[in-house]
């Protein structure tokens, strides 16, 4: 059963009550709230994800909870929760959807060392990953919206979730947090794409999330090795570059954008060695989505 | 006044090529680092006999046909002193 089948009542009896139990990927969530705007937010852009089996158990419990502040008695503030623990200070209630799509992403970032997390987008083409690491600001989850409306299948936006020893990743698609004038650059692109609400005043600015394709959601269970990395970087009025990257330079970005490589030590040498020898790299620099697709589709062609 | 340059334990080090540049993984401090080739062949020389700065200049001027000069020889030298506070390498004994 999915999100979608269960009535607004019901979804929202299962927020209140013992948690809206979902899968994300390789993870199974309990998110519980008694916000009413953000049960309905939620009812729209979860409505593709599988409620988890009465028998399995959930590594999160997450809830997002009305705050009270002294200092700030008229406010309407929230709090995010993970575990009975607050990793974020209050943020005004308007903000509960962005706090709770951060606040799991940061939860997975602490807590997942069985898997190597690198800070990138990753998407399936033709059977096989395209990995599109890159830090905060390039631009990665705009040109990863732009991918999953034409063709490829969503893993994450926010992290490639590999499994050290054979290689494989695992898809996680969860909502897309674009920012700012990205927000505008896709709704003129895709019209198609299924948007949150515009969420102003956060710490990255405005946001609007993207919700991810029905079919990336339903295959998110299929997971598959890399064959491409692409060190992606926006920039205004460049023309476009598709340029090998030497093996080493693509170690070097890949180990230091790992969320966990000195956790993972060792394993996580031998994790990313093997990768990059296995993947063609590559970086791009571009300015526009029809010239970067195409470059993209070349790259990824059978 | 010379120092007696000698590696730390090689053998712990896990070194990988990749197209021509070496990542070592330092078991002992879970550290990843990135070297060139005569990066590595500082430490495979001093692996095989721990040497003063002017041999391992010698050897390395060598191995890769470099003409010796002062330049190179400080530019070894700041490379071990590198090494050193990483952990990589240490001075065993100096003679006066």
């Amino acid at each position: 059963m999915i999100v979608g089948q269960l009535s607004r009542d019901t979804f929202r009896a299962l927020l209140v009550g013992s948690g809206l139990r979902v899968k994300a990927g390789p993870f199974n969530l309990s998110i519980r709230t008694r916000l009413p705007y953000l049960a309905d937010q939620l009812h729209r852009m979860y409505a593709h994800y599988a409620l988890m089996d009465e028998a399995e158990i959930a590594e999160f419990h997450v809830q997002v909870i009305s705050k009270r502040s002294i200092r700030r008695p008229f406010a309407q503030l929230i709090q995010f929760e993970v575990d009975g623990r607050s990793p974020f200070p209050p943020v005004p209630a308007e903000q509960a959807l962005a706090t709770l799509e951060w606040g799991i992403n940061l939860a997975i970032a602490m807590r997942i060392n069985h898997l190597l997390l690198f800070h990138s987008a990753a998407v399936e083409r033709n059977g096989h990953v395209l990995l599109l690491p890159a830090w905060p600001g390039s631009g990665k989850t705009t040109l990863c919206t732009a991918l999953i409306h034409r063709g490829y299948r969503l893993f994450s936006d926010e992290f490639g979730l590999m499994d050290p020893q054979s290689g494989n990743f695992f898809p996680l698609p969860r909502l897309m947090p674009l920012k700012n004038q990205s927000i505008k650059v896709i709704r003129d692109y895709l019209p198609e794409a299924v948007l949150g609400p515009e969420i102003p005043g956060t710490l990255k600015g405005t946001v609007a999330h993207v919700r991810p394709p029905q079919e990336s959601i339903e295959r998110s269970d299929e997971s598959a090795k890399a064959r491409w990395i692409v060190f992606p970087k926006w920039s205004a009025n460049a023309s476009l570059q598709l340029e090998p990257l030497p093996q080493s330079e693509a170690f070097l970005l890949l180990a230091s954008n790992a969320v966990n490589y000195e956790v993972l030590g060792e394993t996580a040498f031998d994790a990313v060695t093997s990768l990059v020898r296995n993947c063609e790299c590559r970086k791009l620099v571009y300015s526009g989505f029809d010239s970067a697709l195409a470059a993209l589709d070349e790259l990824t062609d059978d | 006044m010379e120092f007696i340059w000698r590696v730390n334990y090689f053998s712990a080090l896990r070194v990988e090529s990749l197209e021509g540049e070496f990542i070592v993984f330092q078991r002992e401090a879970g550290k990843t680092h990135f070297l060139n080739e005569i990066g590595l062949k500082i430490l495979s020389i001093l692996d095989q006999s721990p040497a003063t700065l002017d041999s391992l200049c010698r050897e390395l001027s060598e191995y890769f046909t470099l003409p010796p000069d002062t330049h190179f020889s400080a530019q070894i030298n700041r490379t071990l002193q590198r090494y050193e506070a990483l952990g990589l390498v240490s001075r065993v004994k100096e003679n006066a």
